[in-house]
């Protein structure tokens, strides 16, 4: 694996308005960024990001059905007593998923790293499955990548298979939600709208705060029609703890993201996946946080922060990295610190994708941080296998 | 290849692929309503509304779910959704309160065609809907064919119903006031 320097499209920032990628730039600061781009060698694809990733998918899921039924680790998890049976309800009739993003960290050299999932409400979907695509295309045309790259990323064709696979099951009618004023969470909404109606399945878009309650305590759209399935792109632990949380396990509205998922997106699922799989290559030793003074060579996270918020790091040489955010008070996790490797400054870190339970693609995030945010630039990647992709040029920092 | 073959945007392109539509093929409109008035304003058919609704109404004994006391029926349906009935051969036994009614109308290009079926709903303490199973409740007007038959309920997936809205925002303060939800 290694960075490579390639000229930008001289067109891209056009091709992405006329697409609707509208956040290619958030608050000034470029978020996509084809300045440069990471080529992988086949072997380091298949090898070392997907079957890992379906391996841990697979190990997570079998977790689930443990978690369901034991009162001690739902309270681990910090998920609120009232909604424990709905949530295994919806395990056992094992409710449609549609997909997820696993962060892992990976050199090029030896296993990747778990660092969390995103099972609950992935983002830098769009510019996985469709910008990067035809990144790579328009740079083979051009001649800029070597004839025959390649791209793991078969998300966009996986992601019309799993709807229209769980076309059945969607009740209607089936609607995507997000908050009103985000770019990039609309623009995610909008992608996988788009692509719920190519599988055929009638959709709509309403935003998360214009969602109604009726007396009977049924969910409607601004039309008073009653929601029989909404793809919300909002964290369901946050939904719990709202004013209509309460009405969700007897309003009859589907969730996609099923409630399930819950227990995967809270990164309690952390040590208890090191509980039961101690050892494995792709895990970082992790256990729940005790609220001591963090020794070295550790890294605290709240079970519910996103983006990067609220991290606590301890190097092993002792010193101490924070990031700010508002998850402040709630419980935490420790798992082993495991730097990301960096590249003159830049830590990459690799969203590994899963549609329905297939892994299917790849998107990379830089940071100039050690700890990735939400500010991080996505970066495209090829599958160059001429041997060349093989020279490791990653250089770790600590 | 490990890419897509192609990525296709429908919607969120500037050039869009364009469908088209058929003038005059045939679909099935169903939906649960938990009122004449509701089942009105949406298919602007009050008089079909009207006759599925008293059709149910007097289906929801013969062919609703049965139970023998109260607190069997309560579990399924929840406490005080249930209550004492007696069939037309004079048997007595626990059965849930209808809550709404189940129509399913053929459409011809987009406009009903004559007849329609009819059946009582019920809804469970977990929020689905419920409603007899096979073709026990078939409706037809000008001579209606009505068969007993198995208690087996079937869960109403097709529910384009409408209910008045009491408030609004109670997702999002959240997620709103971080500025995006995502990660």
């Amino acid at each position: 694996m290694r960075r490579v320097s390639i000229a930008e499209r001289p067109n891209w920032r056009h091709l992405a308005a006329e697409s609707g990628f509208d956040f290619h730039t958030i608050g000034g600061q470029p978020y996509w960024d084809e300045s440069a781009y990471y080529a992988f060698s086949l072997r380091e694809i298949e090898d070392d990001i997907e079957a890992p990733t379906t391996e841990l998918h697979d190990m997570a899921l079998d977790l689930v059905d443990d978690i369901v039924r034991n009162e001690q680790m739902m309270r681990q998890l910090d998920i609120p007593h009232t909604y424990w049976d709905w949530i295994a309800e919806s395990w056992r009739k094992r409710d449609p998923h549609l997909y997820g993003r696993m962060d892992l960290a990976y050199d090029g050299n030896g296993p990747a790293k778990l660092y969390e999932f995103n099972y609950d409400t992935p983002t830098s979907l769009f510019e996985a499955a469709f910008f990067q695509w035809q990144w790579l295309e328009q740079q083979l045309t051009r001649g800029a990548l070597p004839a025959g790259a390649d791209q793991f990323n078969s998300i966009y064709e996986s992601l019309v298979e799993a709807f229209g696979t769980i076309a059945t099951r969607i009740a209607r009618p089936f609607y995507v939600s997000a908050v009103r004023g985000s770019n990039e969470d609309q623009g995610t909404v909008a992608y996988l709208r788009d692509c719920a109606i190519q599988a055929g399945i009638d959709c709509g878009e309403i935003a998360i705060e214009d969602i109604g309650i009726s007396r009977d305590g049924r969910f409607t759209d601004l039309n008073d029609r009653v929601i029989g399935c909404l793809f919300k792109l909002y964290p369901l632990e946050d939904m719990l703890r709202e004013e209509f949380g309460s009405f969700l396990p007897r309003s009859g509205m589907q969730l996609i993201e099923p409630p399930w998922k819950a227990v995967l997106s809270n990164k309690g699922i952390l040590p208890l996946l090191w509980q039961k799989h101690a050892g494995h290559p792709n895990l970082l030793p992790a256990v729940f946080d005790d609220a001591t003074a963090l020794a070295p060579g550790w890294v605290r996270k709240p079970l519910y922060s996103r983006e990067g918020a609220n991290i606590a790091m301890r190097l092993p040489d002792g010193s101490a990295l924070d990031s700010s955010g508002p998850y402040i008070d709630g419980p935490c996790i420790r798992q082993a610190y495991h730097p990301l490797p960096s590249f003159d400054g830049r830590h990459m870190l690799i969203g590994s994708w899963v549609v329905g339970d297939r892994a299917c693609g790849m998107g990379l995030r830089e940071d100039h941080s050690p700890i990735t945010r939400d500010s991080a630039h996505f970066v495209p990647h090829a599958i160059i296998d001429d041997g060349s992709a093989n020279s490791p040029k990653a250089t770790l920092i600590a | 290849m490990k890419r897509s073959r192609t990525a296709a945007l429908l919607l969120m392109s500037a050039t869009p692929l364009l469908l088209t539509a058929c003038g005059d093929d045939e679909s099935t409109r169903e939906g649960v309503y938990t009122s004449v008035e509701s089942c009105t304003a949406q298919t602007h058919d009050a008089a079909t509304c009207q006759q599925a609704f008293d059709k149910a109404k007097k289906d929801a004994a013969e062919n609703g779910p049965q139970f023998a006391s109260r607190d069997t029926c309560e579990v399924d349906y929840g406490t005080g959704k249930c209550e004492q009935r007696t069939d037309s051969s004079g048997h007595s036994f626990f059965g849930p309160l209808m809550t709404g009614f189940f129509i399913s109308q053929m459409l011809r290009g987009g406009s009903p065609m004559a007849g329609f079926s009819s059946a009582p709903a019920f809804r469970t303490s977990n929020g689905q809907w419920q409603r007899p199973d096979n073709n026990n409740s078939v409706y037809r007007s000008g001579g209606g064919v009505y068969a007993g038959g198995s208690r087996g309920m079937t869960t109403i997936t097709s529910a384009p119903d409408t209910a008045v809205t009491s408030s609004r925002g109670g997702f999002g303060s959240r997620g709103g006031a971080r500025g995006g939800s995502g990660e």
